[in-house]
């Protein structure tokens, strides 16, 4: 196994039911991920796609077979070490947002680091930055529903980024955006992607792929096509999210972009 | 994890404070339970403290000796409740008495025997009047004032009473004239020698509501009741330091009488309060237990709420689970959540408890007793009460699916 490999699944099978009801989310899934990499996935209904980010996300388990997660067979980690895990190495972004109605957005984005032994103040401080890093500082006191659609997703984003973890698993996470806010969406997990972050994601919407390193297509719980699309030597330096990262820093590196990266910024300024 | 315990109870608190009534209501029934139990602890301990002043009083000198050779036990004071008191044969005689008082170091020894009987007066007629019956020792004993008149003495002993201050009001509407004159008890006359002053404790050591009392001499009691049981015999000691071994002069001696049949017992000090206050010990243990019930149907209102509470919180539980948060957390976030909802309520409960105490006695003698006991039993049990309704709810949210809690929506 190469350093750079992150996560490897081999031979991974999901099943539900028993007998007559049996059916099977993943059959014999052999996968390889490297640091860096921004992989979409994408597929049919039903073909897996969500179990497969639950199992690599640790919220689920293989009915069969390994998951290799930075050297460590996953089989042997306590149930407790999974959660710690997912509070520091994992962050996920959902399609519906997944966010706690109750608390303000400056807690939601908070709600991570509560679990990993920070100070309230510096949780706060923390998740302020990441707050700021996605132009929603000045709502840190609102509550969810008080936010648009893709406001909330890049809270959520926020909430995923803010513990420095190494993988972002995103499913669908513009599945229930308008396509301005989509590419908003995309354009800030880009943004963590170039600074070394591995993204997994799945998404229905084919023009996205021209954001991913890999895109793969799933059928029937097995890969049935994967193109890489950046050589494995060129993928983005694994250094962790530096969510202080300066903000000119941060707009050269999308001004350097695409032009539908320029339209968004537009559309920022006109807000 | 002191972190994480502080981040616990800011939730729970910001969770409670969300639903504030459905919170209220919850620790509302704790505190009814709490209060209950409060409330009897604080009337035990004032009614324990009463006589214990009372026999302050009187002095350190007196030795009691009462009939039943059980102690303590829950048992013998249910028989004896049970079992029809007044009838059964007592197993003190009037013959002991004297063999009491003749004990070295023994200065005066008073046999106390109740009957209740019919009192006719000039004016009225009394049904169920309590007859103490007793002899001349006793006033030595017992420090009680007389209003009118004076106590028995030997020269009128055998055909006079004394009347307490409420009887002598209700037997001739006065106290002040009542002295001379006479009553009539199971067909005999008897002459009013004394009226004694009002004594208002109808709790004390010798279970006599002296107030509503008539004292008459044992033998005369004797005489026109066919039997008398003596439920106790209250004897003074010439010294103080030697009690134990008075007492057990005074065991010995008995022992010998009843040709070593051991059925009484010999009590001085502490060891006096409990058996005069078995009925009160037997209500307010009965009482405990309705209480500790209001305190279960409480626990089961938290146990109730927190499951609404994990129920409408499913989608929350999935969030934190997904974003690191591991069962232990979850479980600890609710545990957290009932245990202070349980322990407002048991803070709700004391100061209600000592609110209703303090009303109690008001119109009762009983002060409020407030020891750091009582609150210590109420911390306890709430906490206990906390966990205990708490672990079931609180597990039940850990153990939820966090991939099938995010599809959950309320």
């Amino acid at each position: 196994m190469s350093e750079n490999t992150l996560i490897e699944l081999r031979g991974l099978t999901k099943r539900y039911g028993y007998g007559d009801t049996e059916s099977f989310a993943l059959k014999d899934f052999d996968l390889t991920i490297k640091r860096g990499e921004f992989i979409m996935i994408m597929g049919p209904s039903g073909c897996g796609k969500t179990t497969l980010l639950n199992i690599i996300g640790l919220l689920d388990r293989a009915s069969r077979g390994e998951y290799i997660l930075n050297g460590e067979n996953v089989a042997s980690i306590s149930a407790r070490r999974q959660a710690r895990l997912r509070a520091k190495k994992i962050g996920f972004v959902f399609q519906n947002f997944n966010l706690i109605e109750d608390l303000p957005i400056l807690e939601n984005v908070a709600l991570p680091l509560v679990y990993t032994g920070y100070t309230k103040t510096s949780r706060l401080k923390h998740a302020s930055n990441a707050l700021k890093r996605f132009h929603l500082q000045e709502r840190e006191y609102y509550l969810p529903y008080q936010l648009s659609g893709g406001q909330q997703q890049r809270v959520a984003i926020a909430r995923a980024i803010v513990g420095n973890p190494e993988i972002i698993l995103a499913d669908e996470p513009t599945g229930n955006l308008d396509s301005r806010s989509s590419h908003i969406v995309m354009e800030e997990l880009k943004a963590i992607h170039d600074e070394g972050n591995t993204i997994i994601m799945v998404t229905h919407n084919p023009a996205l792929t021209v954001y991913a390193t890999r895109v793969i297509n799933m059928l029937d719980g097995q890969i049935d096509t994967d193109i890489k699309t950046v050589a494995d030597a060129n993928l983005p330096q694994p250094i962790s999210v530096k969510i202080k990262k300066k903000k000119s820093e941060f707009s050269s590196l999308i001004s350097a972009d695409s032009k539908r990266s320029r339209k968004h910024k537009k559309s920022r300024r006109k807000r | 994890m002191a972190l994480l315990l502080r981040t616990h109870f800011k939730l729970a608190k910001t969770s409670i404070r969300e639903n504030r009534t459905r919170s209220f209501l919850t620790c509302l029934g704790i505190a009814i339970g709490v209060a209950s139990i409060i409330l009897i602890l604080s009337l035990m301990g004032s009614i324990s403290n009463l006589i214990q002043n009372e026999i302050g009083e009187i002095g350190a000198d007196l030795i009691v000796v009462r009939p039943s050779s059980t102690k303590d036990s829950v048992t013998s004071i249910v028989e004896e409740l049970t079992s029809a008191n007044s009838f059964q044969k007592s197993s003190l005689a009037i013959s002991d008495v004297p063999a009491i008082a003749k004990l070295e170091n023994v200065s005066a020894a008073a046999p106390i025997a109740i009957s209740n009987n019919t009192i006719i007066s000039e004016k009225n007629t009394l049904s169920s009047v309590p007859v103490l019956g007793t002899n001349l020792d006793f006033i030595k004993i017992e420090p009680l004032s007389m209003r009118y008149g004076a106590f028995l003495n030997e020269h009128n002993a055998e055909n006079s009473v004394v009347l307490g201050h409420t009887l002598s009001l209700a037997l001739f509407n006065t106290i002040n004239s009542t002295v001379g004159k006479t009553v009539t008890i199971m067909g005999e006359k008897f002459m009013i020698v004394g009226v004694l002053d009002e004594v208002d404790k109808s709790i004390n050591f010798d279970n006599i509501d002296f107030d509503n009392a008539l004292i008459m001499d044992i033998d005369s009691l004797d005489r026109i009741t066919g039997s008398t049981q003596i439920q106790q015999i209250n004897i003074k000691a010439a010294n103080t330091d030697s009690l134990s071994t008075i007492s057990q002069d005074i065991e010995n001696e008995l022992f010998n009488q009843k040709l070593g049949d051991k059925n009484f017992t010999v009590a001085y000090g502490d060891a006096i309060t409990h058996p005069a206050s078995s009925l009160f010990t037997i209500v307010s243990g009965m009482l405990t237990i309705v209480a500790a019930i209001s305190l279960v149907v409480g626990g089961i209102g938290v146990m109730n709420i927190m499951l609404v509470s994990v129920a409408e919180r499913t989608h929350e539980i999935g969030i934190r689970k997904a974003v690191g948060a591991s069962s232990r957390n979850i479980l600890m976030q609710f545990l957290f959540e009932a245990l202070i909802l349980s322990i407002l309520g048991g803070i709700l409960g004391l100061i209600l408890g000592y609110v209703l105490a303090f009303l109690l006695s008001v119109i009762t003698p009983f002060a409020p007793y407030i020891s750091w006991e009582i609150i210590a039993i109420t911390f306890l049990t709430t906490i206990s009460v906390g966990i205990i309704f708490g672990i079931y709810p609180a597990l039940k949210a850990a153990s939820k699916n966090p991939i099938d809690s995010l599809r959950y929506y309320r």
